[in-house]
């Protein structure tokens, strides 16, 4: 896992998004896995690029399963589908118990879920997740990065990108600090923690 | 007793064919945020179509509908590939959509009024004969009419929450980005979108020149009534569009019963105001929450 921090407002969202391709690249191309992508965010999607935004973005009118049966929309093995539904199932129970309820009635925390089961349902080959903290009771913050540690270390690519890099230490490997819409430091777990002064100036960690 | 029969035959159907004419309006309104204000000139193609196919070509009856209902299908495929879709995505889209297709609507009118003329012929895709329920007496073009509505309508309802193309419809109409994120190609359901509110469209405008007559302008009317019940239903509320138009459908009839034609429809428009007084945002619609 790989998690980009930095502070508000330095181009973090806009750099998954453009990767997603919501947003269009303004110079330069972008290669995945020695592809160039095509412009256009459902294309990326069926590449295997998938994004979970930030604040959910869920389909607020559906069921939580069919939320989650969405996420699997460029997918045609069904019953493969069917065994990814099991997994988020698994890894987040409390889907299991809600599966009949509309999305609008969750809580903030079974809302994020939703969203990161969602994006699990691609079963892509890299996952981008935008803020999974992002207005969540601490509690759930530690349940939503258990979730995410457990996807990690089930060997699954993932880019997260947070602003507080205290929550992500322990379950990222490197980390990348934007700033300004630059990487201005990179490094693995064990040097973010003796990097002392940069990161601290920035981030005030 | 016999007037309640009465008013139960021709609210009913009345209100399928403002079912039909309102659920393809709220679904394009629903998914694209587009007001079609060409809709109403999708019924009358719809009916001229199913017209021209029996009159001039001899088609037998059953394929001159699927004909008609496959006609507003393609003219509204072609408004979306001529005009929609080089729109999408543009600032100020719902109002820029709705002026081009009134453009578009007043276009293709003058068309039928070209080709056609103005003189109103009488509609051929229809069944004869009568029959009776106490002392009312009953067309079997009315039961056509609720039957083959109703058959669309659950159709529709079918294809929109059981089928995969449906979920696809339900998606970029909540979160539009999102059902990017999952891999619909959203440029693709607007055009599926808008062919399926002509075809309904085109049905509807065969079914309502069965009970009245075909002119260019029949459209109209129809139309003003579907914008009607949409926004009494809540924009874009698809269920809500049905259920309000076989609601205004028997209040209407029972206006008409009662007081006489002529105060139909206005005593509907003043039943929407004071609707609309009470729940601003319709009668199924919710009012939006962003949540960021």
């Amino acid at each position: 896992m790989t998690a980009i921090i930095g502070p508000n407002g330095h181009g973090k969202s806009t750099f998954l998004k453009t990767i997603a391709g919501l947003l269009p690249t303004w110079s330069g191309q972008i290669f995945f896995e020695g592809v160039l992508l095509p412009a256009g965010a459902p294309e990326r999607a069926r590449l295997g690029l998938t994004l979970v935004p930030q604040g959910d973005q869920l389909f607020t009118g559906m069921t939580v399963e069919e939320n989650l049966k969405m996420g699997a929309f460029a997918r045609s093995d069904q019953q493969a589908v069917r065994a990814t539904l099991e997994t988020v199932y698994s890894l987040f129970p409390r889907l299991l118990e809600r599966r009949t309820q509309r999305a609008d009635s969750l809580s903030g925390g079974e809302r994020r879920m939703v969203g990161i089961g969602r994006g699990m349902m691609a079963d892509s080959k890299l996952m981008m997740i935008d803020e999974p903290s992002l207005g969540l009771a601490p509690l759930i913050i530690e349940q939503i990065y258990g979730a995410l540690g457990q996807l990690a270390a089930s060997g699954r690519a993932i880019i997260v990108v947070e602003e507080n890099p205290s929550r992500v230490a322990k379950v990222a490997s490197n980390f990348h600090l934007m700033d300004g819409g630059k990487f201005d430091w990179s490094g693995t777990a064990a040097e973010l923690e003796t990097s002392g002064d940069i990161v601290k100036t920035y981030l005030g960690a | 007793m016999d007037a309640i029969i009465q008013i139960v035959v021709s609210g009913l159907t009345l209100g399928a064919m403002y079912a039909l004419g309102s659920v393809g309006l709220a679904l394009t309104y629903g998914t694209m945020r587009m007001f079609n204000m060409a809709h109403g000139v999708f019924m009358t193609i719809g009916a001229y179509a199913a017209y021209s196919c029996v009159e001039a070509f001899g088609v037998p009856l059953a394929l001159s509908l699927v004909a008609g209902i496959l006609a507003g299908g393609l003219i509204a495929a072609i408004m979306h590939l001529l005009v929609v879709q080089f729109m999408l995505d543009t600032q100020d889209f719902e109002i820029n959509i709705l002026v081009a297709t009134a453009g578009v609507g007043i276009l293709l009118q003058d068309f039928l009024l070209k080709i056609y003329g103005g003189y109103p012929f009488r509609q051929p895709v229809q069944v004869e004969g009568v029959f009776k329920i106490g002392n009312v007496v009953v067309p079997y073009q009315s039961l056509i009419i609720l039957a083959l509505a109703f058959a669309l309508i659950f159709a529709l309802a079918w294809v929109l929450t059981k089928t995969k193309f449906g979920l696809a419809i339900r998606a970029t109409a909540m979160n539009q980005e999102a059902a990017m994120l999952m891999g619909v190609k959203t440029s693709k359901t607007y055009l599926q979108v808008l062919i399926i509110a002509g075809m309904l469209a085109g049905a509807a405008g065969i079914l309502i020149s069965s009970i009245s007559t075909l002119s260019p302008d029949m459209g109209q009317n129809p139309a003003v009534r579907a914008f009607v019940i949409c926004v009494v239903a809540g924009l874009g509320s698809v269920t809500g569009a049905g259920a309000a138009a076989i609601a205004l459908g028997l209040f209407e009839a029972a206006i008409q019963y009662y007081f006489g034609v002529r105060y139909g429809l206005p005593l509907m428009l003043g039943l929407v105001v004071v609707v609309l007084i009470w729940r601003p945002s319709g009668l199924f619609g919710r009012q939006e929450v962003i949540r960021s």
